[in-house]
């Protein structure tokens, strides 16, 4: 009763998956690990540079967040690993991943971070002039640290995104984690590969959404 | 607001000036314009040279793609291309280096000079020749029609009404195009597209697609993992076709050691070997 059990489950079969997905999982950590610490650092940067009254600066903040915003991920990422080459820029193809990932999520948590500077009141820049502050001692000490507690539910929401997005790689052949569970579905005709990889996907979403949680309590401090 | 307006539709307009610049690049003569001093540079003369000197060759393949280039359980590239390729290399005395591409990328990636070789059941059409340069013929295949085995469907004609899976950027479909009165009266006017032949043959075991049309190789290939009984081929089929492999239309040289060296390989017994080893009943 109980082999027949194990068998239903096939237990060893996928057993047999896991090296070949775990693999794959690593490709996928890679991409979201490193995207999420430079794109986070960069969305913050853009932020201050969309709020900032240089003219010219916020124009090509604009543009720069409406293409990032107004194309698909996978088309940004044809277009710098097989449009550059066409004007003598050959990237390597990790890297090419890497830039169009980061350009992308930097785009949509900069504008996730001005949504939350804006709403800073500006007694709050009054205040930090009257103390003396100048404006990136007030930015960094008094209007950041707000803002970090206000975006961060829709900064959750992108990263876990990013989790997902990270499948859209295929386009050139980088091995992740649906990738390989593509790989094993094809060569043995079977849907269990893809069943082991959604329950991967979403153990990943469980541990974030666990640190998430975690980080939001910290949070809590005023109330 | 008008100005700022006005400077956007302007700027919108570069931009897609540039993209669609960077597009006609793309359609023009792969030996085009390009002089770019490295990497470019590969595209415009024979690489062979530079491959040898560098001692390795970059095999590029979809590696979801059974039984011709795929994974196995050890997450090692394998198949019946595979196998052929390390022998064909190891007699020019040149490692093979696999890189996974995406099927629909395949061209982009031999003429942007990321690979050396297109080897993963790639049919010869004319539509690719236009695009590669192929070497001879090294496998014959045959695009066959695959119903349920209950299916009341027995001939070709038999497909009008029905709904017939093709993999997406596959041969099966130059294959089906070539009859266009039959696919005109197929169910929508048209095949379903599905990413890979395994989705094709799922949706045919759901019951939503009546037929699949797919290379007889990687059909033959699923039917034995699914179960002959369930599965019935047409005697009819859209066509006999060949497999080959594709190399920059400049790597002249490439293409005369890879075609002697399979010669050589047919001659002495090893490509049966290797045949027999992945297709042998």
């Amino acid at each position: 009763m109980i082999d027949y059990i194990w068998g239903l489950l096939q237990i060893d079969y996928i057993w047999g998956l896991l090296p070949a997905l775990f693999s794959g999982l690593v490709g996928t950590l890679k991409i979201f690990f490193i995207t999420l610490l430079l794109s986070l650092p960069l969305g913050i940067l853009v932020a201050a540079g969309r709020v900032s009254k240089i003219k010219p600066l916020v124009s090509v903040l604009h543009l720069y967040i409406w293409i990032m915003r107004g194309t698909p991920l996978l088309l940004q990422i044809v277009f710098i690993f097989f449009g550059l080459p066409h004007v003598g820029i050959t990237i390597e193809r990790f890297l090419a991943i890497l830039i169009a990932f980061v350009l992308n999520y930097a785009a949509y948590f900069a504008e996730i971070f001005r949504g939350g500077i804006e709403s800073i009141d500006q007694g709050q820049y009054d205040a930090a002039k009257v103390l003396g502050f100048n404006s990136v001692q007030t930015f960094m000490r008094i209007i950041l640290p707000q803002v970090v507690k206000i975006v961060f539910p829709s900064v959750a929401n992108e990263i876990i995104t990013l989790v997902k997005d990270t499948a859209l790689v295929y386009i050139v052949g980088y091995g992740e984690l649906l990738r390989a569970g593509r790989i094993a579905t094809n060569r043995d005709a079977s849907l269990v590969p893809l069943v082991v990889v959604a329950v991967f996907y979403l153990a990943i979403t469980w541990i974030l959404t666990k640190i998430f949680e975690r980080i939001e309590k910290k949070f809590a401090y005023y109330q | 607001m008008k100005k700022g307006l006005r400077s956007s539709i302007v700027l919108a307009l570069i931009l897609m000036l540039a993209l669609f610049s960077l597009g006609g690049c793309g359609n023009s003569d792969v030996a085009g314009e390009n002089n770019n001093e490295n990497e470019v540079a590969e595209q415009t003369s024979d690489a062979y040279d530079q491959i040898v000197e560098r001692g390795y060759i970059i095999m590029g393949l979809d590696d979801t793609f059974a039984p011709m280039g795929f994974r196995d359980e050890k997450n090692e590239i394998v198949g019946f291309d595979v196998d052929l390729a390390k022998e064909v290399f190891a007699r020019l005395d040149l490692e093979v280096k696999f890189q996974p591409i995406d099927w629909t990328m395949k061209e982009t990636e031999l003429n942007s000079g990321n690979i050396d070789l297109i080897w993963n059941g790639y049919t010869i059409t004319e539509e690719r020749k236009q695009k590669v340069s192929f070497t001879k013929p090294y496998l014959k295949n045959r695009q066959i029609v695959i119903t349920m085995a209950d299916s009341d469907i027995n001939t070709k004609a038999d497909l009008a009404g029905k709904i017939v899976a093709i993999q997406n950027q596959s041969s099966a479909i130059d294959a089906v195009n070539t009859e266009p009165e039959l696919v005109a009266s197929f169910k929508g006017g048209e095949p379903v597209l599905f990413d890979t032949n395994n989705e094709c043959f799922m949706d045919l075991e759901a019951g939503r697609s009546d037929a699949v049309v797919a290379d007889e190789v990687l059909a033959r290939y699923y039917i034995k993992l699914r179960g002959p009984e369930n599965y019935k081929v047409l005697d009819e089929d859209f066509g006999e076709e060949d497999y080959g492999i594709g190399v920059r239309k400049t790597d002249v040289k490439l293409l005369e050691a890879v075609n002697n060296t399979l010669d050589e390989m047919r001659e002495d017994g090893k490509y049966q070997e290797i045949y027999d080893k992945w297709f042998a009943e």
